[in-house]
């Protein structure tokens, strides 16, 4: 008994010895936390776009952190959730992370997640007869086009993909107006990729590109034959891939097999990644694709190496997510949000309210703007693979 | 708060999932065919609240029974064949389904929207629950009411005669044929109440999830519903229950904070539990042991 009184009061005094020392370390900080997939066949989606955060926040937090409410400076810790690009799952992480003091979130990475997420979102804000969840969310990758519309306290920093593909498809009809016939090819159950190919399809066929047909397959696909023996058959001056960079390979490299050598390749958006190149470089050699991201300005220079210090790789997604830092700690200082716990009903109000004010922020490759629907309006360039790299083909004037 | 009561509508969900795959396990059947009459009955009772403007409780009616009765068409012929060769028929029965939402495209222009499924891309905006004012723990009563009502229903059944029919033809098809009892009524029976119960359940699905697409009920789906009564235990509906609360509750949530390793953990432990409780989680045994203990705590308290 004695050693035991003896024991506890050694934990006592060390225990009392260390909290004024703790007290001195201890200073404020502001968590974001960001959710996606970290699972499953886009799971480097998700892996980049937590390097993207942490490295963001490194970024802010070297330079003296971001300033609250009442003055005070705080630095910004990341935490990243899985939600295996499954809305279920997305619902409950949602749950999960606005049953904490945070008063944002940053996610999902797939739209249809954020299809079911921004559909449990309070659909107008102040409608008291909607009791729907009262939460600011801001997605960095999920695509699908319209997706913020749902409800007014969601909002996106991702490229509008309509904007890109129209001006992709009127620049190559003026630059290659000797091509006339288009075959599409699509990854049918992936929302974004559909999405996307009914963008690329129509822009083609409204500026008078005859499509001679469309291929289709799946994402956890990985044979294609069939699909590249109708795109042989259809010989179109321009093929058109929409999907995602682990089936964008397969069929490209099914093409090689075939002997399929289209005059020009378009790409979606999301295949402009590193891992298509170490997918496929060979055979995606010449292929163009919009995006929101190259590292062609210094802060773009920048924000690649830092998020491939936190192993990542940046892209037109990651970068977004690295943007959104940015953005959140402007907002924060802006709104003079508290982070506190007894103020995180009206910091998520304030960050609402503070986001959908946004008519400009800053982008790595130039100024963002924002739309009344709480989308952005992103910067874009052309790149093409070549030579085992992603370079820059053109550069729009916007 | 709000996080646990999501997660109570999950279980419950899964739980109906499990109670649905469980009627067809009672007959000794192997049905992935869950997942489709479960995608029947989210799509039906979408459409109903959503482009038919229906007060929930009919639609969720009208979708059990349509899934339902898609079960009892399905059962005749697929029941004709049993073992690996019924998991084959109803493995493409569910595909068939999933393949039919797939293309399937019904839209009405609303505004400036256009609701109803929209092949692919899902069908989203089925906000019934927040546009009725229905707050998370109003959702959590509606849908245990549910599950308590469906599984009150299931364990009167197999305290009943037709339970024991049931399990009859579960243990021994020739013995129980050789009784007299007509074997493909009873299969056949228990298919369109799994169905009903799976039908009631897509409907919740669809309403809190808000937005629902072919992709979430694939094989995975079908998977998981025969795996909460197998896991649970077949000898009584609580055995589900407690299936349905391991993996969402604790496998899927509880282990989120493991990151990269909660999918390894995830197989890792079914495969543990089934290795040390190889008829379930709540066996006849533990069953036994359970009602023993109660009867004995009882007598204390009344000594």
């Amino acid at each position: 008994m004695r050693r035991l009184h003896a024991a506890l009061a050694v934990l006592l005094a060390g225990s009392m010895l260390s909290l004024p020392g703790s007290a001195l370390a201890q200073e404020r900080t502001v968590k974001i936390t960001g959710f996606g997939a970290k699972s499953g066949v886009v799971r480097v989606f998700g892996i980049n776009s937590e390097a993207a955060l942490k490295a963001a926040a490194e970024e802010i937090n070297s330079k003296g952190g971001v300033t609250l409410g009442d003055g005070s400076k705080a630095k910004f810790t990341v935490d990243f959730l899985d939600d295996r690009c499954n809305a279920e799952e997305g619902i409950s992480v949602m749950r999960r992370i606005a049953s904490t003091d945070a008063f944002v979130a940053v996610g999902p990475t797939c739209s249809n997640v954020a299809e079911s997420l921004f559909g449990i979102l309070q659909k107008k804000v102040g409608d008291a007869s909607d009791s729907g969840l009262q939460f600011p969310i801001i997605a960095d990758v999920a695509a699908k086009g319209g997706l913020a519309k749902i409800s007014e306290w969601a909002f996106r920093n991702v490229p509008s993909e309509f904007e890109m593909y129209k001006s992709l498809i009127a620049w190559i009809r003026k630059e290659h107006p000797s091509l006339k016939t288009m075959y599409g090819g699509v990854e049918k159950d992936f929302a974004h990729s559909n999405a996307t190919y009914g963008v690329m399809k129509s822009q083609a066929e409204g500026s008078g590109l005859q499509v001679l047909g469309t291929s289709e397959w799946l994402l956890n696909d990985t044979t294609f034959s069939t699909q590249v023996r109708d795109m042989k058959r259809a010989n179109a001056d321009i093929v058109a891939i929409s999907a995602h960079p682990f089936t964008t390979c397969g069929v490209l490299k099914e093409m090689a097999r075939q002997g399929v050598k289209p005059k020009l390749l378009i790409g979606l958006t999301s295949s402009s990644s590193i891992e298509t190149l170490q997918g496929c470089a060979k055979q995606a050699e010449g292929i163009i694709i919009p995006t929101s991201f190259a590292p062609v300005t210094p802060e773009a220079k920048l924000a690649a190496d830092q998020v491939a210090k936190f192993g990542g790789s940046a892209d037109l997604h990651s970068a977004a997510a690295y943007e959104i830092m940015f953005i959140l700690k402007d907002v924060i200082e802006s709104q003079k949000i508290m982070a506190k716990p007894d103020t995180v009903q009206a910091d998520r109000n304030k960050m609402r309210a503070g986001l959908a004010a946004l008519k400009e922020t800053k982008g790595l490759l130039g100024k963002v703007g924002r739309t009344a629907d709480r989308e952005a309006i992103k910067p874009y360039l052309y790149v093409h693979a070549k030579d085992g790299s992603w370079q820059v083909l053109h550069k729009p004037t916007l | 708060m709000d996080f646990y009561l999501g997660l109570i509508q999950i279980i419950g969900v899964h739980t109906l999932l499990g109670l649905s795959a469980y009627c067809v396990l009672l007959t000794g059947q192997v049905s992935l065919a869950q997942a489709g009459f479960f995608a029947i009955g989210a799509y039906v009772a979408g459409m109903l609240t959503v482009l038919a403007q229906w007060p929930l409780i009919p639609a969720l009616a009208v979708s059990a029974v349509v899934a339902g009765a898609v079960a009892c068409a399905v059962g005749f012929p697929a029941l004709r064949v049993k073992g690996l060769m019924l998991v084959v028929a109803t493995v493409a029965f569910g595909e068939a389904v999933r393949l039919f939402f797939f293309n399937f495209t019904y839209q009405i222009q609303a505004g400036t929207l256009h609701l109803g499924p929209h092949g692919a891309e899902g069908f989203r905006q089925i906000r019934y629950f927040p546009e009725h004012g229905w707050s998370t723990l109003d959702v959590v009563l509606f849908i245990w009411i549910v599950v308590a009502l469906v599984m009150a229903g299931l364990w009167w059944l197999d305290h009943s005669r037709v339970g024991a029919v049931l399990r009859a033809v579960g243990e021994d098809e020739l013995a129980a044929q050789s009784v007299g009892i007509n074997i493909t009524a009873v299969k056949v029976s228990a298919m369109t109440v799994g169905g009903f119960i799976a039908g009631i359940g897509g409907g919740i699905f669809a309403h809190y999830t808000t937005h629902i697409e072919h992709a979430q009920f694939g094989v995975v789906l079908a998977t998981f519903a025969i795996a909460y009564p197998i896991l649970g235990g077949l000898s009584n509906v609580f055995g589900t229950l407690l299936a349905a609360v391991f993996i969402q509750g604790f496998l899927i949530e509880g282990l989120r904070f493991m990151g990269d390793w909660r999918n390894l953990l995830f197989g890792g432990l079914i495969v543990l539990a089934m290795n040390v409780r190889p008829r379930g989680l709540l066996d006849a045994g533990t069953t036994r042991a359970l009602k023993r203990l109660f009867a004995a705590g009882k007598e204390r308290s009344g000594a």
